[in-house]
Parts: structure tokens; C-alpha cells; sequence
């Protein structure tokens, strides 16, 4: 059991044993912080607030979108341990000939990844907080809620990169699957801009999928747009989104095994 | 599927005694080329495979364009929101905005078209595959480009040329000879000045496959901070875009030039005006050191 969870720390340990890749990704992080500080501060040089968002309030929050984005963003291609690469080099049948079943295994990579990349949006934070580049949590309350949706937020992603990697055992590419699930992300969860920004036909459709869940919600609780009163409602959206898409996934995963094929059959 | 290049050149290859075969050639250099007419046949083949053999997964291949379609909007839907959230960007109007974002757009099709594979050389190098273009009788950047046919260009090309023209058609000017040929100049310039950043960092992933990273954070740069006027930025930033990660050319100066836009470019008129030469230029200057970095690459055997 322990040692299983040691795979959790595959991808940590390939960046840690790479000086030049942290180096690279602290730059990125530091460069695409202050940029877009710079860009939000120049938006409200002649709006007070806009979208419900004050100048303090639509810095954090972009400030908190690309440290959350970091948390997606861990390189696993160059390590080729991806399903697609999996299914592709015809390895994949050794996820199902171990004794740790492929879904464990592919749940401790993703954990691995995620904690990896909050150890960076972590220090990112705390280095933001103490520059002054950005408000704290409107409340003690907000940054509960913060906490708590940002929590259920991430299950929600990671079921949703799951799903796209499921595909991989039907539809042999997932390439481009991969690539709209991250513009939608990006998009839909508000990942480039508030949701608060946008007319009132996209946050309604943004309402009905699971994207505005894994990240518009808990940065909108931490920046006080959103009420901590509506933390009920907002949780059990999240809450659906989970047990829904865990239950999907698992089904599939289900169905992907008798799919997988050997070389030579 | 057989080897693509196999497939065209026929079982083993070319071989130096068929040098005398009409469509080969020796360069000055004693190396093995073709002539230029059956080089471009094999460019429009290897094309045409390509696109086959795309159209071949056909879920993949409708989501690519889609993908291309999507991207393309999602600019479009995200700089609306932003004009419309905060109109008068650096006392720009909006009509000028839009003509930066579509020109960009268009360009970036353009760029995804003719260079797009440069952005990820390094899965190309990964898989060894660049050992095997350099025995090949085609210049292994075109080999790149020809590796894997563009289906998501379909899709940017698409939605960037509505773009485009619904913005040449709200922009109050008198569309001149000049202005027209001006304008397509730009759009040019603009995907060979993407297409020399992307060469440069693809550069760098002939030597190490971590380059992906930046390849792509670039790319995530350009689509945030190529749709506006860059003079709402702090000068160090607008400096950093125009001389460090020249975006600036892509669309930004081009379009102040057109709508008369100059005042706080941070360059002069005239240098703004010059995009489309820049981007040829850098263009240029980025193939020379890929050219440069490929007679230092070393394959996985050293």
C-alpha cells in the first residue's frame, strides 16, 4: 500500500533531479505573474468596478487563476508515462498485469502531480501575499470556503482530465480531445477571465457544465464576489459534478479492460 | 501505415548514382537534393498523404478543426468581453482593437499552416524521427512541417478570416491600393514573425525536450497579449514585447500604422511600419540559427 503511493512522487522527483526545468517553470511563474498584474491594474485605470469586481478584488482573482492553472500544468509528456503514449508504445497492458489496479496507479500519479503543482501556486501565493501584489481572503469565512470548494474543485478536474484520457482506449488519439478540454477549462472556469466579465448567456451556459466548479467558484468565495451564505448550493454542485463523473469514470475504466489488447494479440 | 517517405520515394530511398535521374540533383555542397519541380510535386504528395492519413481518424481529425475553431473564438469572445468591460483601451477605439485581434488571428492561421509544427519539434526529436530526415533529400525543417498535416489551421484559417474581414469592413478608412497591399503584407509578416519565434524556441528543442514548456507558455502569451494594444502596459512590458518577445509585430504595430494609432508605441512610425519587413527578417535570421542548431544536433547514439 505505502509503496503504491510512492508513485505519487514520480513526477516531483523527475523535476526536482532537473535544475534547468525548475528554474524554467519558477521564470514562466514569476513572468506570467507580473504580467498579469500589469494587465489588470491597466484595465481599471479608468473602471472602479466592472462585473461586480473592484480593481483589489479582479487583481487576486487573476493572481489565483494562473497560480491554480500551475497545478495542471506538470509535464508528463517528456516522461511519457500518458495514456496515449501508453496506449501508443503498447505498454499500457503492464497497468493491468500489476498488482496495483491501473486506476490506483493513474489516481497517486494525478495526486502526485496536483500536490506537486500546489507546492508551486502554494509558494507563489505566499510570496504574492507578502509583495502586496494581492488581497488576502475577503473573510475568515471566504477563505473557508475558499478552501473547501477549492478542494472539490481539483476532484472535479482530475475526473474530467480522466475522462479525456479514457478515450485514449477507444478513440486511439486524444490529442485534440486533450487540447479543448483545456481551452474549455481555461475558458469556461474562468481561467482567463472572471465568469463575472462575461454576458449573461455564457455564465448561464458556463452554470450548466462542470468547468465554472473546478475554479470560478472557490477563487470568487476567496475574493468575496460570492456570499459565504451561498456556500451550501455551490458544494453540492461540486458534490454532483464528483460523484457523477467518478461514477462515469469508473464504469469506463470498467469497460477499458476489455479493451486492452497485447502486442500480437 | 508505411513510412510516408517510403511511400514516395519508393523502397531504400534515393541513392547517389541516381543523381543522374532527372529529378535529382548534387548541390555545390556534394549533397543528394531534388530538382526544384520534383520538389515541390513531393512537398504537395507528402501534403496530401498527410492530410489522408489524418482524415484516417476521423473523430481526431473533426475535433482538430473544431479545436481550431474553438481557439479561434474563444479570442474573440474574450477580447469582446474585455472591450466591452473597458472600452477606450490606451484611447484606442474599438474598431482599431478589433483590427489587431483579427490580423493576429489570421496570421496565427497562417503561421499554424506553413510552421506550425515547429511548436513541438521536441516530440518529433523524442521519437528519434530526426536522425531519419537528415538522410532524406528534402531540408529537414520542411520535413517538420510536412510531418503531420495541420488539421486545427483549417479551423484558425476559418474563424480568421471571418474575423478578419468582418474587422477590415467596420474599420472607418478608405481602403487605398496601398493599404490593401499593406495590409496583406502585414498578415504575412505577422505569421513569418511567429513563426521565427517558434522557430528559435524549437531551436532549443533540438537540445533539450524540456524547450516544449516554453514553446508553449509563449504560445499562451501571444494569445493573451497579441489582441491589444500594448500601451496600456508599463513601458518595461511594451519594451519586453517590441525588442525580447516581439508580439508587437505581429499585429499590434501593423494595425496602429493602419488606423493611424502611432502616439506611445514606444518605437517610431516608421519602424512600427516596417513590421511585415521585420517579420521577414526574423524570419530569416530564426532559420539561419535553426540551421545553425541542427548541424550541432546530436542523435540518442551520439
Amino acid at each position: 500500500m505505502r509503496e503504491g503511493w510512492s508513485t505519487a512522487g514520480i513526477t516531483a522527483l523527475g523535476e526536482l533531479l532537473s535544475p534547468s526545468r525548475l528554474t524554467g517553470t519558477a521564470a514562466r511563474m514569476s513572468v506570467q505573474l507580473f504580467l498579469v498584474v500589469c494587465l489588470w491594474h491597466a484595465l481599471y485605470s479608468d473602471t472602479e468596478t466592472s462585473g461586480g469586481l473592484d480593481e483589489g478584488q479582479a487583481v487576486a482573482y487573476g493572481v489565483l487563476a494562473v497560480l491554480a492553472l500551475r497545478l495542471r500544468d506538470t509535464d508528463r509528456w517528456i516522461g511519457r508515462d500518458m495514456v496515449i503514449q501508453q496506449i501508443e508504445f503498447g505498454t499500457i497492458v503492464y497497468w493491468f498485469l500489476r498488482p496495483l489496479a491501473p486506476w490506483r496507479y493513474y489516481l497517486r500519479r494525478a495526486v502526485g502531480d496536483q500536490l506537486y503543482g500546489f507546492a508551486w501556486a502554494a509558494a507563489g501565493y505566499v510570496v504574492c501575499l507578502l509583495a502586496g501584489v494581492m488581497d488576502p481572503p475577503a473573510s475568515a469565512g471566504a477563505a473557508g470556503a475558499f478552501a473547501v470548494t477549492f478542494l472539490l474543485g481539483q476532484s472535479v478536474l482530475y475526473y474530467l482530465v480522466l475522462l479525456t484520457d479514457q478515450m485514449c482506449f477507444w478513440a486511439v488519439r486524444n490529442d485534440s480531445a486533450v487540447e479543448i478540454l483545456q481551452f474549455a477549462q481555461n475558458l469556461l472556469s474562468g481561467g482567463y477571465a472572471a465568469l463575472w466579465y462575461f454576458p449573461g448567456w455564457f455564465q448561464t451556459m458556463s452554470a450548466l457544465l462542470p468547468f465554472q466548479a473546478t475554479l470560478s467558484v472557490p477563487l470568487s468565495f476567496y475574493v468575496g464576489r460570492l456570499p459565504v451564505d451561498d456556500l451550501p448550493r455551490h458544494l453540492a454542485v461540486q458534490l454532483f459534478w464528483v460523484v457523477s463523473l467518478a461514477a462515469l469514470t469508473r464504469l469506463v475504466w470498467r469497460r477499458a479492460e476489455h479493451r486492452v489488447v497485447s502486442q500480437g494479440g | 501505415m508505411r513510412d510516408v517517405q517510403e511511400l514516395v520515394q519508393g523502397p531504400g530511398g534515393p541513392r547517389r548514382g541516381d543523381a543522374r535521374r532527372p529529378d535529382m540533383r548534387v548541390t555545390r555542397h556534394g549533397d543528394l537534393r531534388l530538382t526544384r519541380w520534383a520538389d515541390l510535386r513531393l512537398t504537395l504528395r507528402i501534403v496530401a498523404l498527410t492530410f489522408r492519413a489524418q482524415a484516417e481518424y476521423r473523430a481526431e481529425f473533426l475535433l482538430k478543426v473544431a479545436f481550431g475553431v474553438a481557439w479561434q473564438v474563444s479570442i474573440i469572445v474574450f477580447a469582446a468581453v474585455l472591450l466591452g468591460r473597458f472600452p477606450g483601451m490606451g484611447g484606442w477605439p474599438s474598431d482599431a482593437v478589433l483590427l489587431i485581434a483579427a490580423m493576429r488571428m489570421l496570421s496565427h492561421g497562417l503561421f499554424e499552416l506553413f510552421c506550425g509544427r515547429a511548436t513541438e519539434l521536441s516530440t518529433i526529436v523524442q521519437a528519434g524521427k530526426i536522425d531519419a530526415y537528415l538522410l532524406r533529400p528534402l531540408p529537414v525543417y520542411r520535413q517538420v512541417q510536412l510531418s503531420i498535416f495541420p488539421s486545427n489551421a483549417l479551423g484558425d484559417l476559418l474563424v480568421g478570416v471571418s474575423m478578419f474581414t468582418s474587422a477590415v469592413v467596420a474599420l472607418d478608412t478608405a481602403w487605398t491600393p496601398l493599404r490593401v497591399a499593406y495590409v496583406g503584407a502585414a498578415v504575412a509578416g505577422g505569421a513569418l514573425m511567429e513563426g521565427a519565434i517558434f522557430t528559435l524556441l524549437s531551436a532549443l528543442q533540438l537540445r533539450l525536450p524540456a524547450g516544449l514548456s516554453w514553446s508553449r507558455w509563449v504560445e499562451e502569451l501571444l494569445s493573451t497579449f497579441g489582441n491589444y494594444p500594448l500601451k496600456i502596459l508599463p513601458g518595461v512590458v511594451n519594451g519586453a514585447f517590441t525588442f525580447i518577445l516581439p508580439l508587437a509585430f505581429v499585429a499590434y504595430f501593423p494595425a496602429a500604422t493602419l488606423t493611424g494609432n502611432t502616439s506611445g508605441l514606444g518605437v517610431p512610425a516608421a519602424l512600427a511600419a516596417a513590421a511585415p519587413l521585420a517579420g521577414l527578417a526574423g524570419f530569416v535570421g530564426s532559420r539561419l540559427l535553426w540551421n545553425f542548431a541542427l548541424r550541432h544536433y546530436t542523435g540518442v547514439n551520439g
